[in-house]
């Protein structure tokens, strides 16, 4: 059975005058112990369909879909109490600016022996306030902090970016959730660090079936780590399939852009030679085209284009365009 | 070629002062010497921490060297002496949209370092931005507007405008690919290679994505808390790394990109 089973959810920024679609019928499924990465540009919504996935936007935002089940129970049809009880239970998130979502006002050991789950502990209050404890500190030298003692007493504020991060990913941990979408993890890390984040993801992917919904802006960063990958590109679904096949059969014109554009794939090409680059930039949400909002920068773009394409399967691989690279392999 | 910056034993390091009798100084970068040609880029990759940031500032006159000197075409660039060095010595730093005055216009903008530097008129001062601006595949109408009506990747061409609107020699970019969208990274990259060739521009990249490093420099300097570890031609480092720090980096970047 699908854990999470997405069809065409759409997102729209309400407003009296023109409403805003910021996620145009987006379709996402993932299966259990699956790592899927999510790959889309600055302003295609990525963020977003994560947010409405654990339901945290507000009301400014409506939210619409054809389906949308978690093992089986509709999430639309349940009320706001029901699906937050099943939503945190099973579901966590790394956001995606680590200071900005840690509470300034407490210290990061209070904070994290709140998120720890109670149901894991056992025994009088006193003995479970001592195994809280405990098992923040464990959090945190999982993730890779040696000096808890000092970490634990300290507000967000002392702390830099790199450690706030790894803080809000011991948090999300706590839990021991069956999905964790995980939102650019790495960003505010170095490299030599980044490795070490995904290695433990990697392993609690492994040991204990976790499914990862990896959420990053750069096709390279999550290939190593990734079964599957759904690509998106300004809010609307561009193509979906096994890394293997993305990287090295992309069907869709963006995704060829994307695989192109990185610097592993130019290995071959001399130093200092032209990269190939898509012309023009990402278009903001008040001036979208209409059709497949990849169309004034696509290379195959032609009079069809201008109405949005529907999702084509082809062996398990999905893509949404008129003029597909299928052919050419 | 000629060389076109040369740096001789280099050295910042900072004073503590715990009190008064208890004064211990912090070396965050031990003494350097290395050249640049024109037409060339060299790239400074490292852990925070290891120094770059601090030698990007000493270059660009932001911070007074502790010891050394810094040549320019063999004349000295004296420390605190800004109208010279900023005419050949430029920055673009990482967050190009937060280094934009957001009250004044494009033109403004562009028109303040050539009002500070230059002695042109009115009319040769507009038509050298207009010019700049299309070098950088902006139009000239965008002169009229504001920093918040551009995009990520535009405010990157107006900082980069703003870098080589003095005609300068050696552009020192902060990371400045690190926060761009793939698709317009490549987009950047090409036109930083373009202005290269045509400007006889030296690059000081600093960056920590081997991938970029590799296409774009021709000679890299690997720093480690301050002091460095390797330095020579890119594709020779990157294929045979000699010191142990360097294999570690490359292996944790080349761990990242090898395809299961």
């Amino acid at each position: 059975m699908n854990l999470l089973d997405i069809r065409n959810l759409s997102i729209v920024l309400k407003s009296a005058t023109n409403p805003i679609l910021a996620v145009d019928r987006v379709s996402l499924t993932m299966k259990e112990g699956e790592v899927r990465g999510l790959v889309g540009e600055s302003g295609s919504g990525k963020s977003l369909l994560a947010q409405a996935i654990i339901g945290v936007l507000d009301d400014k935002w409506q939210v619409d879909a054809d389906r949308f089940h978690w093992r089986g129970k509709d999430l639309m049809r349940l009320s706001i109490d029901e699906r937050k009880a099943i939503i945190s239970k099973d579901v966590a998130m790394i956001f995606q600016e680590p200071m900005a979502c840690l509470d300034p006002t407490m210290t990061i050991g209070k904070q994290l022996t709140e998120a720890v789950d109670g149901e894991q502990l056992s025994g009088y209050f006193w003995q479970k306030n001592r195994q809280r404890k405990e098992t923040a500190m464990t959090l945190l030298h999982k993730v890779g902090i040696k000096q808890h003692k000092i970490c634990l007493k300290k507000y967000p504020h002392q702390l830099n970016d790199a450690l706030c991060q790894r803080v809000m990913i011991a948090m999300a941990l706590a839990k021991r959730p069956i999905l964790l979408i995980a939102d650019e993890p790495t960003t505010a890390m170095e490299s030599t660090n980044q490795g070490q984040i995904f290695r433990l993801l990697a392993s609690l992917n492994q040991l204990k079936n976790m499914s990862i919904l990896l959420i990053s802006h750069d096709l390279e960063n999550v290939t190593h780590w990734t079964n599957t990958i759904t690509v998106m590109y300004s809010g609307q679904f561009v193509e979906a399939g096994t890394t293997k096949h993305i990287f090295e059969q992309p069907f869709h014109p963006y995704t060829r852009a994307l695989v192109d554009s990185s610097p592993k794939s130019n290995r071959g090409l001399p130093a200092k030679s032209r990269l190939m680059a898509l012309p023009g930039s990402i278009p903001i949400l008040q001036h979208l085209p209409i059709g497949c909002r990849l169309g004034p920068r696509c290379p195959r773009a032609q009079q069809e284009c201008v109405i949005a394409p529907k999702v084509t399967n082809y062996h398990g691989h999905q893509f949404s365009c008129h003029f597909s690279l299928k052919d050419s392999y | 070629m000629p060389i076109l910056l040369e740096v001789n034993n280099l050295s910042k390091s900072f004073k503590l002062n715990r009190n008064w009798f208890d004064r211990k100084a912090f070396t965050a970068l031990e003494p350097i010497s290395f050249e640049v040609q024109a037409h060339q880029t060299l790239a400074i990759v490292g852990e925070t921490g290891s120094g770059k940031s601090t030698l990007a500032k000493l270059l660009v006159g932001a911070e007074l060297p502790t010891t050394g000197s810094i040549k320019l075409n063999g004349q000295t660039l004296q420390p605190g002496d800004f109208k010279q060095r900023c005419q050949h010595v430029r920055m673009i730093f990482q967050d190009s949209g937060t280094t934009l005055n957001p009250s004044l216009t494009i033109g403004q903008l562009l028109n303040e370092p050539l009002l500070l530097n230059t002695k042109l008129k009115e009319e040769d001062r507009h038509c050298l931005i207009r010019e700049t601006l299309q070098k950088v595949g902006l139009l000239a109408e965008h002169m009229n507007f504001y920093p918040h009506m551009f995009s990520g990747g535009q405010k990157q061409r107006i900082s980069l405008a703003r870098a080589i609107i003095l005609q300068p020699q050696v552009i020192i970019l902060d990371e400045a690919l690190a926060s761009l969208d793939p698709s317009l990274r490549s987009q950047m990259i090409n036109l930083l290679l373009d202005l290269q060739e045509q400007m006889g521009l030296a690059y000081i990249l600093i960056s920590h994505n081997l991938g970029i490093v590799r296409h774009f420099s021709d000679k890299i300097m690997v720093l480690s808390k301050g002091q460095v570890m390797e330095m020579g031609e890119t594709s020779v480092i990157l294929k045979k790394p000699k010191h142990q720090y360097t294999k570690k980096l490359i292996l944790n970047q080349r761990f990242q990109l090898l395809h299961k």
